[in-house]
């Protein structure tokens, strides 16, 4: 069953002579459990895509269904409960909440879809053990290293369950040692058969999908299958 | 639910903590502009309401009858009133001597020294609110008297050279607040200024055998106290027990109804209202130049906290609710805050004699209403513009740095391509926010208005009020040049700390261009100056302006007296509010200039 369908899709910006196509025209289907990594050069209009997918940006044209709900003509509020109870995002400059702690970040989006104080706070404690950042839950973001917030970035991605998570160049900030760390943990949500699409330009991180799919001007120009 | 609410809090508890500075700048502005305006708003009535507490503590009478002397003839007359129109009770008539009282230490006041009861009567019983009332060889003072003497229980004084020990500080309805206490002079004509002592009836005999001035009185009490109109219309024409009228009795008869009272009491807050209510509007109106640079200054950031937490999943009700809960929750603090200091000023402001019972005063239920819709207002104002933009905008765009278009104003800028670098960048960072500068001069012109005013008041010859062998300050004069003052003070309080925010806002929107200039040569010194010149030419139109309207203020609220200060001197305002800005924009513009030129563009582009 395919978590994420996409027909036709397209973003541009600008007319005429200042026409950007970002996005130009693909057709995807993610199947549930499934590593997706998308690669391509800067521009390639990898990052639009996946704004595209998690409800982000509204595309030019095209649809975008995810868990069988149409995305590109929701309304805000409908784009806003699907990504609370759907996908999880992971950013490349982590995204935090800098004025909430580790935990607090954690417990975000379980507040924000309807869950108890006290369901959050387990639920946080968890995944932040599971990240192996228990020891730093009440630190501020300011305070974390790169790859903690990463990390921490990861356990708030997870912390409503998602049907997806989409990651936006999760290393790209991180030393080689961070990345590691965070690439085990997507190894570990790989196996625990959570449905994965990432955008990245390192060619470790794409190593560990089970599909690779390469971009250029916005189109898709090979699709891979690395694993059976 | 219990989740949401938890996380608004959270979110509004850990902004306020990171960033406290602007917390408490938008706190200060609203509390400063709701304590004053609430004031302004407190006194019309303000006088009536405590005379009526005091009057009706102290059994008040309803119409004083005086009459000079204390002869047969002022007796007869005083006593016949029981006979006027309307009137159903009367005391026993009392005299009162215009003496002169010395304070042990030194000073001298003009007194009134009333022979009073041990027991007073039905009507007029003064209330004691400090030691005891009236015993043989010890003597009361009226509490607004005592308090401008600085005399207290047990301290001593002497009258018609003789001493006493003061057993008690007491209020009454039955007088004008201090010093007005005589309520005429003892002919029956205009009185000066003195308060009034309370001494046992007997011990005033000495008194009686000098050639001290002196006048008779009774207290009266009507069957309808609202309508003593009738009475004072005919009075007069009361028959007298020499079977003519009481207007034709040797004794001239002067009456003063309790409206009277509380009309003279009002005289020493006249001048205080207009000061109070301009001067919280003007307060108001910095408090919202203040806050909406503020929240301009905060947009970008708070336009990327709505891209977190719209990117995992809050809803735009929510995210609503976050931004203006924050606002809201300091607004509402600020406005309890701004009328907690009102209350706790009130009493000076509104019974500056002391002679009133101050059993309730501040701001009462309308004005509190008033002040907490004007904060409402004011912060509802201030937070919906950003909220609505941050609200509006993609997730995507509220990530990515802030790519706001800015105003420019072309010519402004060619124009600054003539002139030194420093008037260059300065007008070049105008030219770009325009209405920042126009707001600045505007609030800089409330700044000069309050202290062209006030200079102008100050100029003034100050009154002296003659009392006796000293002179003491005119109680009403004092009251209005010290409300003007920290009316005034407040004002430049908080225009320096909108001019540190405007240079703030303008230093941190402004980082990268600054960067890009320094890239091209621009030193530090150049930008730091560039950045006060952007806040120091929008002072100086502002501080002209505002001369001539504290001028025109003045001339329409003060006394009709010539301005005794010129115009050349008014026109050297603006220097000291130029210095002012240049240094406390020095500040944040040296410590903005001073960032490394490689963080700044990496962060503006990351």
């Amino acid at each position: 069953m395919n978590v994420l369908q996409v027909r036709g899709l397209a973003k541009r910006h600008g007319r005429e002579q200042t026409l950007v196509r970002a996005v130009d025209g693909v057709d995807l289907d993610v199947p549930a459990g499934q590593t997706l990594a998308v690669m391509g050069p800067s521009g390639c209009g990898k990052s639009t895509l996946l704004h595209l997918l998690g409800g982000l940006e509204r595309p030019s044209d095209g649809q975008v269904w995810l868990d069988g709900q149409r995305l590109d003509n929701a309304g805000e509020r409908a784009l806003a409960r699907l990504r609370r109870r759907a996908v999880g995002f992971v950013f490349q400059s982590f995204h935090l909440v800098e004025e909430l702690s580790a935990a607090e970040n954690v417990e975000l989006p379980i507040l924000l879809a309807g869950g108890s104080p006290r369901t959050a706070r387990r639920r946080a404690q968890l995944l932040l053990e599971q990240v192996g950042l228990a020891h730093r839950a009440r630190q501020l973001p300011w305070k974390l290293s790169g790859g903690e917030r990463q990390r921490v970035a990861v356990a708030r991605a997870l912390a409503n369950e998602p049907l997806v998570v989409l990651a936006d160049e999760p290393t790209g900030n991180l030393d080689t040692a961070a990345t590691n760390e965070v690439l085990r943990l997507f190894g570990q949500l790989r196996a625990q058969g959570q449905t994965l699409v990432m955008v990245t330009h390192d060619g470790r991180v794409a190593a560990t999908a089970d599909r690779l799919i390469s971009m250029r001007d916005g189109m898709f120009v090979e699709d891979t299958w690395l694993a059976s | 639910m219990t989740g949401r609410i938890l996380l608004v809090l959270r979110l509004v508890a850990g902004d306020v903590r990171r960033h406290p500075g602007p917390a408490a700048m938008l706190v200060l502005s609203v509390a400063v502009a709701t304590a004053v305006l609430s004031l302004g708003m407190s006194l019309p009535g303000a006088t009536e309401r405590l005379y009526l507490q005091t009057r009706a503590a102290t059994a008040g009478p309803d119409v004083v009858a005086l009459a000079p002397g204390d002869d047969e003839a002022a007796t007869s007359v005083l006593t016949s009133l029981a006979n006027a129109p309307g009137v159903v009770g009367l005391s026993r008539t009392y005299r009162q001597f215009f003496a002169t009282l010395t304070r042990r230490g030194g000073g001298e006041a003009r007194a009134i020294v009333l022979g009073a009861d041990r027991r007073p009567g039905p009507i007029d019983r003064p209330l004691v609110t400090s030691g005891r009332w009236v015993r043989p060889g010890g003597v009361v003072v009226e509490k607004g008297f005592a308090g401008a003497l600085g005399v207290h229980v047990g301290d001593g004084v002497t009258i018609a050279g003789r001493s006493y020990p003061v057993v008690g500080i007491a209020v009454t309805a039955a007088r004008t607040v201090y010093p007005w206490a005589a309520m005429g002079g003892p002919g029956g004509g205009p009185g000066d200024g003195s308060g009034l002592v309370w001494m046992d009836e007997p011990d005033t005999r000495p008194l009686a055998a000098t050639d001290l001035p002196r006048t008779s009185l009774v207290y009266l009490r009507m069957r309808d106290p609202g309508d003593t109109a009738k009475y004072m219309a005919t009075y007069h024409d009361t028959p007298n027990s020499a079977g003519g009228r009481v207007g034709d009795s040797a004794a001239r008869v002067n009456s003063f109804t309790w409206q009277f009272m509380i009309g003279q009491n009002g005289v020493y807050l006249r001048d205080s209202q207009p000061i109070m209510i301009i001067g919280g509007w003007l307060l108001s109106f910095l408090a919202v130049a203040g806050m909406t640079t503020l929240a301009a200054g905060r947009a970008a950031g708070q336009t990327r906290r709505v891209g977190l937490l719209k990117v995992v999943g809050a809803t735009p009700g929510l995210i609503g609710a976050v931004l203006l809960t924050e606002y809201l929750a300091l607004a509402l603090f600020a406005d309890a805050l701004g009328l907690a200091v009102a209350h706790v000023a009130a009493p000076a402001i509104i019974n500056p004699s002391g002679s009133l019972l101050m059993t309730a005063a501040g701001p009462d239920g309308p004005v509190v209403a008033m002040t907490t819709v004007i904060a409402v207002g004011v912060a509802l104002l201030t937070a919906l513009g950003p909220a609505v933009r941050a609200l509006r905008t993609d997730a995507v765009t509220t990530l990515s740095p802030a790519v706001r278009r800015p105003e420019y104003l072309v010519l402004l800028t060619r124009v600054a391509a003539l002139l030194p670098i420093p008037l260059l960048l300065g007008l070049r960072l105008i030219a770009r926010r325009p209405g920042r500068a126009i707001l600045h001069a505007c609030g800089t012109a409330a700044t000069s208005i309050g202290i062209t005013v006030l200079l102008l008041v100050y100029a003034q010859p100050e009154q002296g009020w003659d009392l006796g062998g000293v002179t003491m300050a005119d109680l009403m004069n004092d009251q209005t040049r010290h409300m003007l003052l920290a009316v005034t003070v407040a004002m430049l309080t908080l225009a320096l700390v909108n001019t540190v925010t405007m240079a703030w806002t303008t230093a941190k929107e402004s980082q990268a261009t600054m960067a890009i200039a320094r890239t091209l040569g621009a030193t530090p010194g150049q930008i730091a100056a560039g950045l006060s010149t952007a806040q120091l030419l929008p002072t100086l139109p502002g501080a002209l302006a505002g001369i001539p309207f504290g001028m025109f203020l003045q001339w329409f609220f003060g006394p009709d007296e010539p301005f005794a200060l010129s115009a050349g001197w008014l026109l050297l305002i603006p220097l000291p509010l130029l210095l002012a800005t240049a240094l406390v924009t020095a500040l944040p513009a040296r410590l903005s200039s001073r960032r490394s030129v490689a963080e700044t563009l990496n962060t503006e582009t990351a």
